[in-house]
C-alpha cells in the first residue's frame, strides 16, 4: 500500500480503497486463445467502473488477472501498489484476500450455512490450523455477522445456503466479499442469473459498497441499462481490447454499438 | 416419397466378437474336467448337509458365537478407521488439480493395484509380519480399504463443483483451505456414505478372513466344518446371516439419510 492518493469523500472506509494500473497486459491461455491484447488502463481508487463487452470479449479474462486468478503472459498490472506478477504462493494469497470477488453463478457451498461461506472470506486473515479446524474467532464471526447484517439477510445466518433463493444467495456471496474487509471488489457479471428486480436490488448493494465504504467496484456487466445506471465510469472490451473508456454519461447508444460491434437489441437491455 | 435408408454400418466386428466368445464358451466347457455324474448327485447333498445343519442347530455354543462375531466386527470396524485415516489425504492428493499430475497418476494407479487383490490375499502376505492375529486381518481391510476409498474419494472430489472452489482460491485460500472450504462441504456427505458402505464391506469380508485363522467368526466356522459339528455350524451361518443383515440394514439407512440431506436446520459440516 503505497501509492494511495487520498480519496473520495466516502463514510470513513474500514481500509484504503485500492488503485488498478495495468499496462500493456495481455493473455494468452495454454491452449493458445488470446482473452487480452495488451491493455493498458488506470483505475483510482474509489471508482466505481462497469466494463462491458460480450461474452468472449475478455471482461472475465480481465476482472480475473487483477486478482490473479488468471496469470497475465506479459505486462505490469499494479493492485494496490503490489505488483501481480512478481506475486507468488503467499504473498500471491495474501493479495487476494484483500480483494473481493462476486460471481455470476455465486459460489456458495450449497450443503454448508451461510455463516460458514461468509466466514470464507476470514480465511486469508486467520491462521490455517484455525480454518481448517472451523475454530472461528468470535472477532472473525462478529464481522461475518456484520457482513451479512449490511446486505440484509442476517436472520439467514444459521441457515444452509442451498435452501436461499438466487438474489439472497448473491447477497450472501457479497456478504463474503466485504467480510475481507476488502480494498477492492471484482463483480463478474453479477446479476446474469437473477430477475430484473433482484438484478438491480443486487446492483443497489454493490453500489453502497462503492459510495457508503468507498471501496473500488469493478463490476463485468453485458447489459447496457445496468452499465448506465450503476458505473461512474464504463470500460468497454472487444475482442480482447479495450475499445472505449470514459464517463459513462458520454457512453451513446453509438458507443454500445461500438463496444458490441452490432446494433443495439432487446437482449441487451434488462429493463425492456 | 420413398425413403432410402442409409447404408447399414459393417457388422463384420459384432460377428467376430459373437464367434470368437462361443468357441471360448465351448473350449472351457470340454477342458475342465467335469465330473457330470457326481453333478448329478449335487441337489440331493445340498439337501442332507441342509437338514444337517439346521434340523437342530447347536444353540450351547452361541455365547462363543457372539463373542467371536464381536471380534469380526471390531476387525472390520478397526480395519474401517485406518483405511479412512490413510486414505482421505490420499485420495485429495490423487484428485485432479490438488496432487502434482506425477503423484496423481502414481496413487491412482496404486488404488487399481490395491482394488485387483483381495483381501485374503493382502491378509496372507501381512500374515508373515504380523502373525495369526485380528490385527492382521484389520491390516488388510485397512490397506484394501485404501483401494476403494482412495478411489471413491477422489472420484468423488474430482465431480464437486468448482465454483466453491474459485470462491475460496479468490479469497485467498490456501491448497488445504480450498479443500476444507470450497471441496469439503460438498463431498462430506459422499464420504461419509463410502466409509460407511466400505465398514458393511469389511463386516462380510472379515468373517472371510477368519478361514486362514486370524480369529473371529470365519475362524469359527472353519474349524466347527473341520470337525463336522454340523448343528454348530448352522448356528453360525444364521447368526452371520443375522448380524450382517442387521449391520447393513443400520448402515444402510444411516447413508441413505446422510445422502439424501439432513433438514434445513441440521448441517453437517
Amino acid at each position: 500500500m503505497t501509492q494511495h492518493t487520498a480519496e473520495v469523500g466516502a463514510v470513513a472506509p474500514a481500509s484504503a480503497p485500492w488503485s488498478i494500473r495495468m499496462r500493456d497486459v495481455s493473455v494468452r491461455y495454454p491452449n493458445g486463445v488470446v482473452a487480452l491484447k495488451s491493455i493498458s488502463m488506470d483505475i483510482e481508487p474509489g471508482e466505481m467502473v462497469s466494463v462491458v463487452g460480450l461474452s468472449g470479449s475478455g471482461k472475465s479474462s480481465l476482472i480475473r488477472t487483477i486478482n490473479g486468478l488468471v496469470p497475465i503472459t506479459s505486462g505490469q498490472l499494479t493492485v494496490g501498489g503490489h505488483s501481480l506478477a512478481e506475486a507468488k504462493g503467499r504473498e500471491l494469497r495474501r493479495l487476494r484476500g484483500e480483494v473481493g470477488m462476486i460471481f455470476q453463478g455465486f459460489n456458495l457451498a450449497g450443503r454448508t450455512s451461510v455463516l460458514n461461506n461468509v466466514l470464507v472470506g476470514r480465511l486469508a486473515h486467520t491462521p490455517t490450523w484455525r480454518t481448517l479446524l472451523g475454530l472461528h474467532t468470535a472477532a472473525d464471526k462478529q464481522i461475518a455477522f456484520d457482513a451479512l447484517e449490511r446486505v440484509g439477510i442476517l436472520a439467514k445466518a444459521w441457515d444452509r445456503a442451498s435452501s436461499l433463493s438466487g438474489g439472497q444467495q448473491q447477497r450472501v456471496a457479497i456478504a463474503r466479499a466485504l467480510s475481507q474487509e476488502p480494498h477492492l471488489v471484482l463483480a463478474d457479471e453479477p446479476v446474469a442469473s437473477l430477475d430484473p428486480p433482484t438484478a438491480h436490488a443486487v446492483m443497489r448493494d454493490l453500489r453502497r459498497i462503492n459510495t457508503e465504504l468507498g471501496i473500488t467496484v469493478l463490476t463485468n456487466l453485458h447489459l447496457v441499462d445496468l452499465a448506465r445506471e450503476y458505473g461512474t465510469r464504463l470500460i468497454g472490451l472487444r475482442a480482447g481490447e479495450v475499445v472505449y473508456d470514459g464517463s459513462v454519461d458520454d457512453a451513446t447508444d453509438a458507443v454500445f454499438e461500438e463496444i458490441y460491434g452490432r446494433s443495439i437489441r432487446a437482449e441487451d437491455v434488462l429493463d425492456r | 416419397m420413398s425413403a432410402v435408408a442409409p447404408p447399414r454400418p459393417s457388422r463384420t466386428r459384432t460377428r467376430l466378437v459373437a464367434s470368437v466368445v462361443c468357441v471360448v464358451v465351448v473350449v472351457a466347457f470340454w477342458s475342465v474336467d467335469i465330473n457330470w455324474a457326481r453333478l448329478g448327485n449335487l441337489p440331493s447333498e445340498i439337501v442332507r448337509y441342509l437338514w444337517l445343519m439346521f434340523s437342530a442347530p447347536d444353540w450351547s455354543k452361541l455365547g462363543e458365537a457372539l463373542y467371536q462375531t464381536w471380534r469380526s466386527v471390531e476387525m472390520a470396524w478397526v480395519g474401517t478407521v485406518f483405511g479412512i485415516i490413510i486414505a482421505t489425504p490420499l485420495s485429495f492428493l490423487a484428485a485432479k488439480g490438488f496432487g502434482p499430475p506425477p503423484v496423481q497418476a502414481a496413487l491412482r494407479g496404486v488404488f487399481a493395484v490395491i482394488r485387483a487383490v483381495p483381501e485374503i490375499i493382502i491378509a496372507i502376505i501381512i500374515l508373515s509380519v504380523t502373525g495369526l492375529t485380528p490385527l492382521t486381518g484389520a491390516l488388510a481391510l485397512a490397506v484394501g480399504g485404501i483401494g476403494t476409498l482412495g478411489k471413491w474419494g477422489f472420484e468423488s472430489i474430482d465431480g464437486v463443483p468448482r465454483g466453491p472452489i474459485e470462491a475460496v482460491r479468490a479469497a485467498g485460500g490456501s491448497t488445504s483451505q480450498v479443500l476444507r472450504w470450497g471441496v469439503w462441504p460438498s463431498a462430506s456427505p459422499e464420504f461419509l456414505s463410502f466409509w460407511l458402505y466400505r465398514f458393511e464391506i469389511n463386516v462380510r469380508a472379515s468373517a472371510v478372513l477368519g478361514l486362514i485363522g486370524v480369529g473371529g467368526i470365519g475362524d469359527m466356522l472353519t474349524s466347527y466344518t473341520q470337525y463336522r459339528q454340523w448343528g454348530v455350524v448352522g448356528m453360525l451361518l444364521i447368526v452371520v446371516v443375522i448380524v450382517t443383515i442387521a449391520l447393513d440394514a443400520i448402515s444402510g439407512a444411516i447413508r441413505r439419510r446422510i445422502t439424501e440431506g439432513a433438514p434445513v436446520h441440521d448441517l453437517e459440516r
